[in-house]
């Protein structure tokens, strides 16, 4: 009686603990363990199309051979060489895209000149799909590290630039006369007013920014590149060992949530103010 | 500062250019106002008393006549005089406290210890002093227009001005802050130049009342309350004032009916989303 009772309670306890710690992770990353269920039923339907053989096994590698591989390039030190060679292009075009981009928002926000000036010109490059700059561009930089930190800079430019104007041109004029009442100076009014009332924008503008760059960057590195996850996927895709394009959608995939995650949190703690409306 | 100013406004003419018009918002407005005294302006939406507010504020410098304050024509804004907007106005971002500094940031009459002991003594002057650290998303309507009147209040202006303060507000939240208004009015001996639609408001705290008239924005009348304080309501001299100042309102039927109940009918606040031109130097 004893040995059933503890046995049945064991497991559940165990299993319980599982859910829990799971569950409390999903909810620090801002998620509900609901959105759960449907990655590991797509999890599930692949096992499931790989064991009855719905597609060739070179098209659809199965879960766990896709895992394999993933360990085999971890410990090969291939995965981490070849993300470190990613991460560090989308460091140096989001660096560089979003200062280009927040200069550009703040001067069209903030001067009715800059904006004449500016805005038109903005508008037309904005038309441009990376592609299309990357012939401009190979012209000038050749095809090495250049190109792909200035193409993917410029797929940061856009949104970075877009939220930021806007951020500044919807703050309340309400608030613009309190301060003028209280006769802020200029940097006041910049430091204490346009900063906090446009942060919301500026960040939505910067996780934007950092999506489209890694959407660049897969592109570029499927051009033109001998390093970096995109070019793990082409020669994956091109030796037919379709894992490791897997293996390169799960990193960029896990990466992205936890750029993500670490935004969202930053933010967060910026904005405690905000608490109300969330 | 903390003195009363004699504020005159001398034959004062606003136009606002809508498109390629020029709308007259305010037409040959002239009154005096003695160091220390109460003026209530009445009058329907739209005939221009937030304009008149917004002219004296200076946040607003296109027009014709004269705004002297103590003689000398007023320039842009300054921190002697002080305005407590339809809406309360708070940054988000900042607590009550932190809000109700920002009055005193570029004062510089006052030490740091000083501004931080006015500080706290005005959170005290409008009982908040469990909510200084709240942020406003945490308080209800009327706290948070208390919060805006200490914010007006922290640099003791010489002269206050409040546009409909209480206009969002429940009947006894109002009565209550009515009440307040008037015991900070008579401590700090401050003039006084409140805006509002409620006729009985007007009354109440008025040592005039100020009648303006649509369309363009013109005095109709002003009349004199002379009541001691503190008033009462319901008495026979306060009915027969108020009585006096709706029938100026007579001839403009449509009027009469927002004045007599009591309003609480205010004005939605404008979008006051409006392109970065605010913003632009
Ligand atoms: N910035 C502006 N541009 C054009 N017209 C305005 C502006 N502000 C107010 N008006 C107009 O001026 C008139 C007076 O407005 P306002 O002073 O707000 O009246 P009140 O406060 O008495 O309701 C209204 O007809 C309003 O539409
Ligand atoms: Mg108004």
């Amino acid at each position: 009686m004893s040995e059933i009772t503890s046995s049945v309670l064991i497991r559940p306890a165990g299993a319980g603990r599982w859910f829990a710690v799971l569950g409390n992770l999903t909810h620090r990353l801002g998620l509900s363990a609901v959105g759960l269920i449907l990655p590991l039923a797509v999890l599930g339907l692949w096992q499931y199309a790989v064991n009855h053989e719905w597609v060739a096994i070179q098209l659809l590698p199965p879960p766990e051979l896709v895992w394999q591989s993933l360990r085999e390039l971890w410990d090969a030190g291939d995965l981490t060489r070849n993300l470190a060679v990613s991460l560090t292009r989308i460091g140096w075009s989001v660096l560089i895209g979003s200062s280009i981009g927040w200069l550009l928002g703040f001067l069209m926000g903030l001067s009715r000149t800059a904006r004449d000036f500016l805005y038109p010109s903005f508008e037309v490059f904005t038309q441009f799909p990376v592609v299309g700059w990357i012939p401009i561009l190979i012209i000038f930089l050749g095809i090495d590290e250049g190109l792909k930190i200035a193409a993917i800079s410029i797929a940061v430019v856009v949104p970075v630039t877009v939220a930021t104007f806007k951020g500044i041109v919807n703050i309340p004029s309400a608030l613009l006369e309190v301060a003028k009442v209280y006769r802020f100076s200029h940097s006041q009014v910049l430091l204490r007013v346009v900063l906090p009332a446009a942060l919301p924008a500026l960040f939505s503008g910067f996780r934007q920014g950092i999506m489209q760059a890694w959407l660049a960057l897969v592109f570029v590195e499927l051009l033109a590149s001998s390093e970096g996850i995109g070019y793990l996927m082409v020669w994956g895709r091109q030796l037919m060992q379709l894992d490791l394009v897997f293996v390169g959608l799960l990193v960029i995939g896990l990466v992205g949530v936890a750029l993500d995650v670490s935004l969202r949190y930053l933010e967060s703690r910026l904005q405690s103010w905000r608490h109300a409306a969330h | 500062m903390a003195h009363a100013a004699t504020l005159e406004i001398k034959n004062l003419n606003k136009q606002y250019q809508v498109g390629d018009k020029s709308l007259p918002v305010l037409e040959d407005i002239s009154l005096s106002i003695k160091p220390g005294e109460f003026v209530s302006i009445v009058g329907s939406s739209g005939c221009g008393k937030s304009t008149l507010l917004k002219l004296l504020i200076g946040l607003e410098d296109q027009y014709q006549g004269d705004i002297l304050l103590d003689g000398k024509r007023i320039v842009g804004t300054s921190l002697e005089r002080g305005i407590v907007f339809q809406e309360h106005r708070l940054f988000p971002w900042l607590t009550v406290e932190q809000n109700i500094s920002i009055g005193l940031l570029n004062n510089t009459e006052l030490s740091a210890e000083e501004k931080t002991n006015s500080i706290q003594e005005h959170i005290e002057l409008v009982g908040l002093k469990d909510f200084a650290n709240a942020y406003p998303y945490q308080l209800s309507g009327g706290m948070s227009q208390r919060v805006a009147i200490a914010r007006a209040l922290v640099n003791r202006p010489e002269v206050l001005l409040l546009d409909e303060p209480f206009g969002a507000l429940d009947a006894f939240t109002r009565a209550y802050l009515q009440q307040e208004l008037q015991r900070i009015w008579e401590k700090e001996g401050i003039t006084m130049i409140l805006v509002t639609h409620d006729v009985e408001e007007a009354v109440y705290l008025g040592d005039r009342v100020v009648v303006m008239q649509p369309r363009p924005g013109r005095i109709k009348r002003v009349i004199d309350v002379n009541l001691p304080r503190e008033r009462t309501r319901s008495s026979a001299k306060f009915t027969a004032i108020k009585e006096e100042v709706l029938r100026e309102f007579a001839d403009t039927p449509d009027t009469v009916e927002e004045l007599t109940t009591q309003t609480t009918v205010n004005e939605a606040p404008k979008n006051s989303f409006l392109t970065a031109d605010a913003l632009c130097y």
